[in-house]
């Protein structure tokens, strides 16, 4: 049998090319994506170590100390009641990544397995989960929100649920898409010719195949997630004090806007930072993860 | 007389992130009044390149023609202005795409796509564009044609469609037409009836034709010449008769032997060639088909060959078969 | 000749074309497969020819199970597999295995070519460990790839390389039956010559028989024993490999053997080119009678009032044509 020459080829030269390797040397070429990876993980490691880096406390008041310029004392001056804006950025960071990340988590946990079941199943338990799912998008966010504060209490716990119970429709939508058109390529059809059944194909096909995709929009939401909180605590109905929130200080700040204006930009800079790094992240991470390989 | 068109040593490279892809390298044919060339190849051999190369529809920055003349009826095309070029096009010398789904407009009904070349290159209105879409429709064979100039691309089948680009490829009357596997996304039966319209409609009006395939029978049933292409160069050309009964190419007689024949008895095995065509970015040096060829020489490795005659009317590039002057064994 | 190993009968597939949003009600019905009846023998390859929209893609699938055919029977074993159940299949489906058209989607871009080649063997179970890696490369050398490859991932492969892979993956639980679905038409000429011998060497080494589901006659006929030709979801003619294109029987046949160009300018230059009116019909809306009357350049009076029988009309050809007395109702 012919073997000799038809397996020279291109195959030899090139060192072996992992999929997850190659998008990682793809996402490190790009510097926006790279610059916002580093400002997140930056921000996060001070916000975690945030009690090494200031003495102050985030509720600690100085009313001896109101409303001062930045200052060696105070790197970003004092609020309304002399506490310490730096120290209250680096607490509240605390706050917007952990809701970032832990809507994600709900989002997820409910988005994923109805949008897989919904694409993998098709017929009346996709219509079925599908009208659900246009239900929920038709609600108004914020009115179910309050909703659920009402219902469930304040804490930063149920805020979590309520904002992740929101935006869960989107990841959904996307799995069952992409699961409903990686089930029709040919690899899929090979499977269950081997005698692959439901569970084994979407475990080891379907949601491998989506991870991409799913992975991108997780990290799109982030920004979304933290600026939904935000908004909730500048109106009031976020966390409630004195859990340090970045729309806390913008709402406080709000007050004194034309004479210590700082108040508003410090914390608003800090979000817009933030969520545009999630953003060239998601950007970077998208092209990374571009199915088109090189060849 | 003088050739309808001179391709003369074109060389098209496309600038990429991986290097330069030199799709078409050191390319000649020619193209008389009336006749029908075939150029033929496999996926990655620059045939299609070279013919969008001479309408210059290769897409800048990333490609170029970076040498070479193509004469269009003694004037140079590669000399002429973006304005002067689109005058060419549609008018001169038109084009017939494999995707007919593709390279028709979605939005725009068939009658329209048909009269826009005329209204831009004949000065026509739209009315009598529309008149002149309705009978080209018939002379493609298209059933109904005063009411299908009003259908868009989508309420058209596959093999309409094509019959449409027929239909808009010749509004002009064109000198020459290249169809670029104009057939391959086409049902055999189908191929047959749009193969046998081309024919008859070059015969009529006159006009040439650069049939581009990698279909080796199309080719022996409609084309008077042939140009054999691998990675970028032509290797072989001649008369089809000549080519195909006598290869001087050991590429084209592999071609030959790996195709099963419907009218011979069955052969116990097929001879393909061994090997994966090149890349085009790492050409090796020397002989471009040398890895793949069962008669290589040292002087292959070194040095590549040029196209000489080996036969009256009959080119090859082939060290050996210019030595030996005689032709290889269809196996 | 050789046992049966396949039988077709009557098998029909139809596709409900519905309209409603909530209430789905069934307009009409695409008649892709439409009452068709075969055998496979033993280490044989049975070509199935034909042009889009004829069915045989489909028609493949039922046989295999992955469409659940609307009504006839699949026989393998003694069982109509129509009848099993999907956990009741994969026990069957070892021994029937496929072969797909597009060497770029039927193999999972994050698998390795290891797994890849391991994955019929690890559903079943079959082996683990060295035994299970060993295994596979030793598929791997049966089609012709070098071990190292093992490793690669299928956009490191070309296309040719990639449907050896396919190839090895079919082959891993030594199936009795492959059905090859247009496995070299998305390949270059030269390297469908490779694939061809490939698939040939392999059923003289195990004996495996094969549908051969292709457009392209001329390798149909070289690969085959038998063919099938279809149009529109009905078989127009069955035959021997030889008695093909020395005595092809239905016109459909006949229009379809001349429109294919043989690479031979001599012997082109005398043919003569039947060319056939017409596009294919919709098989939504599939002509009265026999269904290729529309097109027939041989069509008479009750070729469109009568449905042509499939019959032997001498040695073991198979013709479905009112010119043939057999095929009279």
């Amino acid at each position: 049998m012919a073997i000799n020459k038809s397996n020279i080829a291109n195959v030899n030269q090139r060192p072996v090319h992992t999929l997850w390797g190659d998008a990682w040397f793809r996402l490190r070429k790009n510097k926006l994506a790279m610059a916002g990876g580093i400002f997140i993980i930056l921000l996060s490691l001070a916000a975690i170590f945030a009690p090494f880096i200031t003495h102050y406390g985030f509720a600690q008041q100085d009313l001896t100390a109101i409303l001062q310029g930045p200052s060696a004392k105070h790197w970003l001056g004092t609020d309304g009641l002399g506490r310490d804006t730096f120290a209250r950025l680096l607490y509240g960071a605390r706050t917007s990544l952990a809701v970032g990340i832990f809507t994600q988590v709900i989002v997820v946990g409910i988005g994923l397995p109805i949008g897989a079941v919904a694409g993998y199943a098709g017929g009346s338990l996709d219509n079925i989960l599908m009208r659900f799912v246009d239900v929920m998008y038709s609600f108004p966010s914020i009115l179910l929100i309050i909703l659920m504060k009402a219902i469930l209490g304040g804490g930063i716990y149920q805020l979590f649920f309520a904002i992740g119970l929101v935006s869960w429709v989107d990841i959904a939508r996307l799995v069952r898409g992409q699961i409903m058109s990686i089930k029709s390529r040919d690899y899929v059809a090979a499977a269950r010719a081997m005698g692959g059944m439901g569970p084994y194909i979407t475990e080891r096909h379907l949601l491998p195949n989506s991870l991409g995709p799913i992975i991108v929009t997780v990290t799109f939401s982030v920004p979304q997630a933290i600026f939904a909180e935000a908004t909730l605590s500048f109106m009031g109905i976020g966390v409630r004090p004195p859990t340090p929130s970045w729309g806390t200080m913008i709402n406080d700040g709000y007050a004194v806007l034309f004479s210590s204006w700082y108040q508003v930009l410090f914390p608003a800079l800090a979000i817009a930072l933030l969520m545009i790094s999630f953003t060239f992240l998601g950007d970077g991470l998208r092209d990374a993860l571009d199915p088109k390989m090189r060849h | 007389m003088a050739p309808l068109l001179e391709v003369r040593n074109i060389k098209t490279y496309f600038y990429t992130q991986d290097g330069v892809v030199k799709a078409v390298d050191g390319v000649s044919y020619d193209v008389n009044r009336g006749e029908t060339i075939a150029l033929v190849g496999e996926s990655g051999c620059g045939k299609t390149v070279s013919a969008l190369s001479i309408l210059r529809l290769v897409g800048e920055p990333a490609g170029k023609i970076v040498a070479g003349e193509i004469l269009f009826d003694g004037i140079d095309l590669l000399k002429l202005s973006k304005e002067e070029m689109r005058k060419m096009r549609g008018a001169k010398i038109s084009i017939i795409f494999q995707e007919p789904l593709t390279s028709l407009n979605p939005v725009l009904t068939i009658g329209r796509q048909i009269s826009e070349g005329m209204e831009f290159h004949k000065n026509m209105s739209p009315s009598e564009g529309m008149e002149e879409a309705t009978r080209l429709l018939k002379m493609v064979g298209i059933p109904h044609p005063d009411r299908r100039i009003h259908d868009y691309p989508h309420q058209f089948s596959g093999g309409m469609r094509q019959r449409a680009m027929i239909a808009i490829a010749i509004a002009c009357q064109p000198q020459l037409i290249i169809a670029d596997e104009p057939t391959t996304v086409v049902d055999v039966t189908i191929q047959a009836q749009l193969l046998e319209l081309i024919r008859n409609i070059t015969k009529e009006l006159n006009t040439s034709l650069i049939l581009i395939t990698h279909n080796l029978g199309i080719v022996a049933r409609y084309a008077q010449r042939v140009f054999v292409m691998y990675a970028g160069n032509i290797v072989e050309h001649g008369k089809a008769l000549d080519v195909y009964h006598a290869p001087y190419h050991p590429y084209t007689a592999g071609l030959l032997g790996s195709v099963p024949r419907l009218d011979e008895p069955r052969k116990a095995r097929l001879q393909p060639i061994e090997g994966q065509p090149p890349d085009l970015i790492a050409l090796p040096v020397g002989c471009s088909f040398q890895a793949r060829c069962a008669y290589s020489v040292p002087q292959c490795l070194k040095e590549k060959p040029r196209l000489l005659e080996v036969a009256p009317n009959h080119y090859a590039a082939c060290w050996v078969s210019q030595k030996e002057l005689k032709p290889w064994q269809i196996l | 000749m050789a046992d049966i190993i396949i039988e077709v009968n009557n098998l029909a597939k139809y596709f409900p074309v519905t309209r409603g949003l909530l209430r789905r009600q069934k307009i009409a019905d695409v008649k892709a497969v439409d009452g068709v009846s075969f055998a496979i023998h033993k280490g044989e390859t049975l070509g199935l020819v034909g042009e889009s929209g004829c069915g045989k893609t489909t028609l493949g699938k039922c046989i295999l199970q992955l469409i659940r055919p609307t009504s006839g029977e699949v026989i393998f074993e003694g069982r109509d597999l129509c009848e099993l159940t999907d956990k009741e299949l994969v026990p069957v489906r070892a021994k029937l295995q496929m072969i797909f058209q597009d060497p770029y989607d039927s193999l999972d871009p994050r698998f390795t070519a290891m797994e890849i080649i391991g994955e019929p063997l690890r559903i079943h179970h079959i082996s683990k460990g060295k035994e299970y890696s060993d295994h596979v490369l030793e598929l791997l050398n049966l089609v012709g790839l070098a071990p190292y490859m093992a490793q690669r991932y299928p956009h490191e492969f070309s296309g040719g390389q990639r449907q050896r892979l396919g190839i090895a993956r079919a082959l891993a639980l030594q199936p009795q039956f492959i059905m090859c679905d247009e496995p070299i038409s998305a390949l270059d000429v030269s390297i469908q010559a490779q694939i061809i011998n490939l698939l040939d060497d392999l059923q003289q080494k195990f004996g495996v028989s094969y549908l051969f589901i292709s457009h392209d006659l001329s390798v149909v006929r070289h690969l085959s024993d038998r063919v099938v030709v279809m149009y529109l979801g009905k078989v127009m003619e069955i035959s021997n490999r030889d008695e093909l294109y020395k005595n092809p029987l239905h016109p459909y046949t006949q229009a379809l053997l001349s429109a294919v160009p043989i690479p031979d300018p001599v012997v082109e230059m005398k043919r003569q080119v039947i060319v056939l009116q017409g596009e294919v019909p919709s098989p939504m809306n599939p002509p009265s009678g026999c269904v290729f009357h529309p097109r027939c350049y041989r069509a008479f009076g009750d070729c469109s009032q009568v449905v042509p029988l499939l019959a032997d009309a001498g040695g073991g050809h198979q013709v479905a044509c009112l010119l043939y007395e057999t095929s009279r109702p």
